[in-house]
């Protein structure tokens, strides 16, 4: 492999943007290269001289690759505040009674599906994650609760509907992971906080107890602290320009959640609530460490 | 004493290196705004106008020139040349040239003040 090659290797594997955007750098540091290589050869170096001097006198790809990602990265005051728009409307139904009501839950539902749409087509900017994670939730959903109709119904419901559910997930998780790693912890973020309070309604070995509904209200305060958490750390997440401040943004929630959950429940969790509490951190865990991995 | 010089030198050169990052906006934007140019002419540009005084890491111009094209101060596309190498040329944008005039009229009173400065010292 030529010194050039190698180099605008290393330079892409330390590059986590959009594709598009990587390539065309690495393009224009290849020109470069084989432009300065072409004059150091016309003065009389060996092409492989010319080719190392050449190389050198760019200097690291990995910190090339380090401040074209903070450029590219950091996202404007305006994203980050539409990024945590989402959650902050979600927060905003559980400080009253709004989440019981159908007419304020359709519209966000609407609202969410029309921004999350749009973004996709609109080649998926950096806002448009959380969005997409709320979006992303209702198919989810539909599929738990397909298991709770009657005689038996539920399963073959369930055989039909979760397979595509999965496809479709795992299709847009695939997408948005290709992009970067990071935008797809955003993206699962809500769902996250979502069946980690979903978890806490619980009892015995009830996935939902009878007074969910009691229960959720009353637990209403700690629902919008989380949320709004949620959306202090995509604020961050998107403003951050250094990859670990922004890795580190998305650790918070969890914590967070976690927190707010077992105090809100004085710490009596079902069984079947553990499992999905521990899956749902698990999904969230699962991009950082694919990111840690990547680093290695 | 040999010590003591190599610290000055050190000093100047980092004064040097620091004049250079508070200004390589307006180094690059007056470049781009005579023709639209390519990072690889940009380097050579400035070596030959500075007299070989600007040095640096020649990958360090490509964020430079993404950080002014986000800001929407520059602006590139690629052309074929006739031998199917791709070049990526940049051009000053409406803002650019506004942003530009005002970063020399400030240069320009800043020179001016510390010139005066200076040789009130020196006479």
């Amino acid at each position: 492999m030529s010194s050039i090659s190698h180099y605008l290797n290393r330079f892409k594997a330390s590059l986590k943007i959009d594709h598009t955007i990587r390539d065309g750098v690495a393009q224009e540091l290849y020109t470069h290269l084989e432009e300065k290589t072409q004059e150091l050869e016309e003065k009389g170096l060996s092409k492989e001289e010319a080719t190392n001097i050449a190389v050198q006198s760019l200097g690291s790809p990995e910190l090339i690759a380090k401040q074209i990602y903070e450029t590219h990265a950091q996202g404007s005051w305006k994203e980050a505040l539409f990024s945590a728009l989402p959650h902050l409307l979600v927060a905003l139904l559980f400080t009253s009674y709004y989440w019981q009501n159908i007419v304020y839950v359709s519209i966000i539902l609407a609202l969410t599906v029309g921004i999350a749409v749009y973004g996709w087509r609109r080649g998926k900017p950096i806002w448009l994650f959380p969005w997409l994670g709320y979006y992303l939730m209702p198919v989810v959903v539909s599929g738990i609760l397909l298991l709770s109709l009657p005689q038996g119904w539920g399963w073959i419901a369930a055989l039909l509907y979760i397979p595509l559910v999965l496809f479709v997930f795992v299709h847009i998780v695939r997408q948005t992971a290709r992009r970067d790693w990071l935008y797809a912890s955003l993206m699962l973020a809500p769902m996250l906080v979502t069946f980690t309070w979903f978890s806490s309604l619980g009892r015995g070995n009830e996935l939902l107890a009878s007074d969910w509904a009691a229960r959720l209200q009353t637990n209403a305060l700690w629902i919008v602290i989380s949320f709004v958490a949620l959306a202090a750390a995509t604020i961050a997440f998107i403003r951050l320009k250094q990859r670990r401040h922004k890795i580190i943004s998305l650790l918070v929630p969890p914590l967070v959640v976690l927190f707010a959950v077992v105090t809100a429940s004085g710490g009596n969790i079902c069984s079947w609530s553990w499992l999905l509490l521990l899956f749902s951190l698990s999904a969230f865990a699962i991009p950082l460490w694919m990111e840690a991995r990547a680093y290695e | 004493m040999k010590a003591r010089q190599r610290i000055d030198r050190g000093v100047g050169m980092n004064y040097g290196r620091e004049l250079l990052k508070g200004n390589t906006d307006s180094l690059l934007l007056c470049l781009i705004s005579r023709q639209p140019t390519y990072g690889y002419q940009i380097v050579k540009e400035l070596e030959k106008r500075s007299n070989g005084y600007f040095q640096f890491k020649e990958g360090t111009l490509y964020p430079a020139l993404h950080r002014l094209e986000r800001d929407d101060l520059i602006t590139g596309k690629w052309q074929i040349l006739p031998n199917g190498q791709q070049r990526r040329y940049y051009y000053i944008t409406e803002r650019g040239q506004q942003v530009l005039a005002k970063k020399l009229a400030t240069w320009q009173d800043f020179s001016t003040a510390v010139k005066a400065v200076i040789q009130a010292e020196t006479t």
